[in-house]
């Protein structure tokens, strides 16, 4: 009997906690949901009746025309597709680039014991000291030297790796058992294979998160990119939105349009990786219990 | 015996190093040099568009900044904005993630839901967020809706407290999905097995989160918590977006946009470098600190 | 293995390369890089123009290249210090004296540009128009528009607050007030229907010139005081105090600037400042409002007791040559600048810009512009901005003072007290 009765208490705590959890959850996705509902709705309205205040969340109608000019650009070239190809191609490379450097740099940090070790990683550490607006300047004669101005070089070089990057593979490395490695060591394996094979395998949650941070940071990369692709056909996306935004122009429907248009491969990208987040790590279960 | 085992650690010593030089060659190109470069340039009174050699000032530069009421101010509005942003974003970013995977259903969706802010453009999230905080937009509505005072203008991108409140308020919402994001990961690195052996050993939920989940997580923490004490820090965008739409400058004229404006509008080169060395100095102070109270390195199973 | 890691680093570096945009220097022929802000309708022009001038000049080639007007000034800057800008941009007036003083552009060409001499030239303009753009007796940019500001007028708000907007359109200051409390509409404290949107952030363009009715100045002539004449400062901040929401709650830098909202005839403003080009937007963004002939341009208000009759300062953007270019790109940068300009006519009637010279102002096309009378009678009577290379700073103090009695609620004394210290300050930095 009162063991019947601790568990439908412990069920009606249980249950509090749940009520409490779901009110939490629900409050931080309605703040942050909000503005990506007003962009689709407002990607379907006219400009005359985003601007209405108080704003209507139900548009009346789909105003397709936003979407057709949102394609055709300002200047009526279709240069949409080449700038939204542009962006893959820099996002995905800066992406391959930063989980592989990142993830060899990160693992050398957390997991051997070298001369010099600790200063190397302040340095890079260092790296994400200054503002960008700081290094713009020297980094443009840097980039303008090595003729790397419309190029994809240009818009790729400068991230293909970054303190951050570095700084998360360090912390998720940390806690990998040496143990394992030394294992893997003492059957002969080569350094370069226990991190192709033994290492990355393991941290499958850590570098999904990591690509698709980086993907996100370049897909949405604008200053540096104004700077060094100035023709029109290596301008990736968020310049392409920024010529919607330009303020005596601005047309609100067009642009909300190309803004949802340009979120749909982070969505994709996103649903495709996130099965990784959770996925765990096998080598830990396999070890310890 | 002792020989080779130092063959050995000398062996991996090297190996360390080959791990990360070619970062470093990448990092000393694209980032050290145009970071020694600032440092040089702050002790000129360098203009930007000047062809001339500059003035060779010293510490010129740096004496003239901490005179300054205008960079103190600068350094108020930074620290404000940054204890007022990272504390929240830490706990709530942890908060978050641990509720999305103590559930079932849904995990997925909300990950989703909560990493949206950075699916947006930043180009178009601030002309909607200036939507919202515009008088007759819903910022307004919403808040006289919830403490019932109808009609009352909030004045959130104009009273010096309001827009402080705001500038931190558009940058909780971009960053939180980063930090739930890159928790979920933490969590996920943390052996299932080890949960059930707590469950066999009659722990509560409580008990397990303190034992088992924080101490296996705290170098994720010390990431999260470094990387969103550096952002805050390094904030610009948002109070640049504010000013541009009408805000009032002094309450969020944090460092990088006193940078900004002191660099590329007054064209004064020499002292905005001085200004982001003094910045780079404060971060690197609290980063040390971090590891230093910290010790996350030490993890034990 | 331990090769792996060097035969890899040779690889990435020899690759640099291959990535690197590879530009072939053919024998004789030349490209010439132009910058310029975002403007679709310009843009079409504009490259119409590249394509008659390259077809007439086959060894020239010219690269267009168009970023939002926002953004422009800071690339601008970062070329320049890098030693890469452009051929041809063009800058705001105020963002365009630094270049100058820093000699960093080149003299207009005159025989490229097809003047006989410097005061050929400047024969050919408007009077005044390019002294912002001469130093030393050289002239140093071509205006690609120059521009004052007047109120447009939405007629329907008018009579809809019970105006009779041919009557009671409002010719001072004062009547502004007058009018927009008659107009504006509210829920509580918010304003939903404003009478009149200043052009907030342009303090130097729109504000300066209400401050100089009566009788106050920004800089003294010698260049070397700031802020003369309290008197007149202190009525100009207490009329903004007046107007904010301390006051008689009748707007703020805040709401929505009000041009876009005009455009949309949504009944929430009544009056907006703007220039001549406003009147091609209007058409652009809402036809049946453009074509109903309910709204109208009057000019630009004056305080009652004005003591000079000013109207809005000159806003206007300068085309400008890199005189880092060789001798012989110059020549041709300004032999397509001219050849741009040559169309003026064109681009009034295209995109509503005016390119001030006498010829346009007596043009048939001029006359025929709408409302290019009340502009022009206004032209008359502005002046050119005030331009240095601390004017972006002088207009931040400036637009503190105004935001500070406006919306802060600091008094307007203590908020000219400040203003004069601080603008002083940047004035002896020089």
């Amino acid at each position: 009997m009162s063991l019947l009765q601790e568990k439908t208490e412990n069920k009606s705590v249980f249950s509090f906690m749940w009520l409490l959890s779901t009110l939490i959850l629900l409050a931080a996705l309605i703040f942050t949901i909000i503005p990506l509902i007003f962009m689709f709705t407002a990607s379907a309205m006219p400009s005359k009746d985003i601007l209405k205040m108080p704003y209507r969340w139900v548009p009346r109608g789909f105003h397709w025309q936003n979407y057709f000019k949102a394609i055709a650009g300002n200047d009526g070239n279709y240069m949409f597709f080449r700038n939204i190809i542009n962006s893959v191609i820099v996002a995905c490379s800066v992406t391959v680039s930063t989980v592989l450097l990142a993830g060899i740099t990160g693992y050398g940090l957390a997991k051997f014991r070298f001369r010099g070790r600790n200063i190397v990683f302040l340095a890079i550490m260092a790296t994400m000291m200054i503002p960008f607006e700081a290094i713009m300047i020297p980094l443009y004669l840097v980039a303008t030297n090595l003729h790397l101005q419309n190029s994809y070089g240009g818009l790729i070089f400068p991230f293909l790796v970054n303190a951050f990057g570095v700084f998360m593979m360090r912390q998720f490395l940390i806690t990998f058992p040496d143990e394992f490695l030394d294992a893997t060591r003492i059957d002969g394996a080569g350094e370069i294979r226990i991190f192709f094979n033994i290492v990355l395998p393991n941290i499958k949650p850590a570098i999904a998160t990591l690509a698709i941070l980086t993907f996100r940071t370049q897909w949405d990369n604008l200053i540096w990119p104004l700077l060094i692709a100035q023709s029109e056909k290596m301008k990736t996306v968020p310049l392409y939105i920024v010529k919607f935004a330009a303020e005596k122009y601005t047309d609100e429907g067009a642009m909300m349009a190309v803004a949802f248009l340009a979120s749909i491969p982070m969505l994709i990208l996103f649903f495709s990786m996130s099965n990784y987040f959770v996925s765990g790590a096998s080598v830990y279960s396999s070890r310890k219990g | 015996m002792k020989k080779k085992y130092s063959g050995i650690e000398k062996k991996l010593s090297r190996w360390g190093w080959y791990f990360v030089t070619p970062s470093l060659i990448f990092f000393m190109l694209f980032s050290f040099y145009p970071i020694i470069n600032a440092a040089y340039i702050s002790l000129f009174r360098k203009k930007i568009l000047s062809l001339k050699a500059p003035d060779f000032l010293g510490l010129g530069n740096y004496k003239y900044l901490l005179s300054s009421s205008d960079f103190w101010n600068s350094m108020r509005a930074t620290f404000v904005f940054t204890l007022g942003t990272f504390i929240p974003l830490v706990i709530v970013s942890l908060l978050l993630a641990v509720l999305i995977m103590g559930r079932n259903k849904g995990k997925k969706f909300l990950q989703l839901a909560y990493y949206s802010p950075a699916v947006l453009s930043s180009v178009v999230a601030a002309v909607i967020w200036m939507m919202i905080f515009d008088p007759r937009g819903i910022a307004n509505q919403w808040l006289n809706f919830l403490v019932n005072t109808p009609g009352v203008d909030h004045l959130w991108l104009a009273k010096s407290f309001m827009v402080q409140f705001s500038t931190m308020l558009v940058y909780f919402w971009k960053y939180i999905g980063y930090f739930v994001v890159i928790f979920i990961a933490g969590l996920a690195s943390i052996p299932h097995s080890l949960y059930e052996a707590a469950k066999i050993d009659g722990a509560v939920p409580r008990q397990i989160f303190w034992r088992i989940t924080l101490p296996l997580l705290k170098p994720t923490v010390l990431l999260v918590s470094i990387m969103a004490m550096l952002q805050c820090l390094k904030t610009f965008g948002t109070q640049y977006l504010f000013v541009q739409a009408g805000s009032p400058q002094a309450p969020i004229n944090v460092i990088t946009l006193n940078i900004y404006n002191t660099g590329i509008r007054d064209h004064l080169l020499g002292r905005a470098s001085a200004m982001s060395i003094i910045l780079f100095v404060i971060m690197l102070f609290f980063t040390w600190l971090q590891f230093k109270t910290s010790k996350a390195d030490d993890v034990d199973y | 293995m331990k090769k792996i890691i060097p035969i890899l680093l040779t690889l990435i570096f020899l690759a640099l390369p291959l990535f690197a945009a590879g530009q072939p220097e053919e024998e004789g022929s030349i490209t010439i890089t132009f910058w310029t802000h975002e403007d679709p309708n310009r843009t079409a022009l504009e490259e119409r123009y590249i394509k008659e001038f390259e077809a007439a000049n086959p060894d020239v080639t010219i690269e267009r290249v168009t970023n939002s007007s926002k953004k422009m000034p800071e690339l601008l800057l970062t070329a320049f210090a890098a030693n890469e800008g452009p051929h041809i941009f063009n800058t705001q007036i105020e963002d365009g004296y630094a270049y100058i003083a820093n000699g960093r552009v080149a003299p207009v060409n005159l025989k490229a540009a097809g003047y006989s001499s410097t005061s050929d030239l400047k024969n050919a303009y408007v009077d005044g128009v390019l002294n912002a753009v001469t130093e030393g007796g050289d002239v140093y940019g071509l205006p690609l528009e120059l521009t004052n500001w007047a109120p447009y007028v939405n007629k329907r708000v008018f009579r809809d607050a019970g105006l009779d907007p041919e009557k009671d359109y409002p010719k001072t200051w004062e009547d502004i007030v007058a009018v927009s409390e008659k107009m504006v509409l509210r829920k509580g404290d918010i304003i939903t229907r404003r009478g009149f949107d200043f052009r907030f952030p342009y303090y130097l363009v729109s504000m300066v010139p209400m401050v100089e009715q009566l009788g106050g100045k920004l800089v003294s002539d010698d260049g070397k005081t700031a802020i003369i004449n309290d008197k007149a400062w202190l009525t100009f901040l207490e009329f903004m105090a007046d107007w904010g929401p301390n006051g008689k709650n009748l707007g703020s830098p805040t709401y929505k600037n009000g041009r876009k909202l005009f455009n949309m005839d949504n009944n929430d403003m009544g009056m907006c400042l703007s220039g001549l080009y406003q009147i091609g937007r209007i058409r652009a963004d809402n036809k049946e409002f453009y074509d109903s002939g309910d709204w109208m341009v009057i000019p630009f208000p004056q305080f009652e007791n004005a003591v000079e009759d000013v109207a809005s300062a000159y806003y206007g953007h300068y085309y400008m040559v890199n005189n880092q270019k060789s001798s012989r790109e110059q020549e041709v940068a300004w032999e397509f600048i001219s050849y741009m300009l040559s169309h003026s006519e064109e681009y009034l009637s295209e995109v509503g810009l005016i390119q001030p010279t006498k010829a346009l102002m007596s043009s048939e096309t001029f006359k025929n512009i709408p409302y290019g009378d009340v502009f022009a009678n206004d032209l008359a009577k502005g002046h050119m901005v005030y331009y240095a290379e601390n004017s972006a700073k002088i207009q931040e103090l400036m637009k503190e003072a105004v935001e500070g009695v406006l919306l802060s609620g600091i008094a307007p004394e203590k908020a000219l007290a400040s203003l004069k210290v601080k603008a002083q300050e940047v004035l002896d930095q020089q």
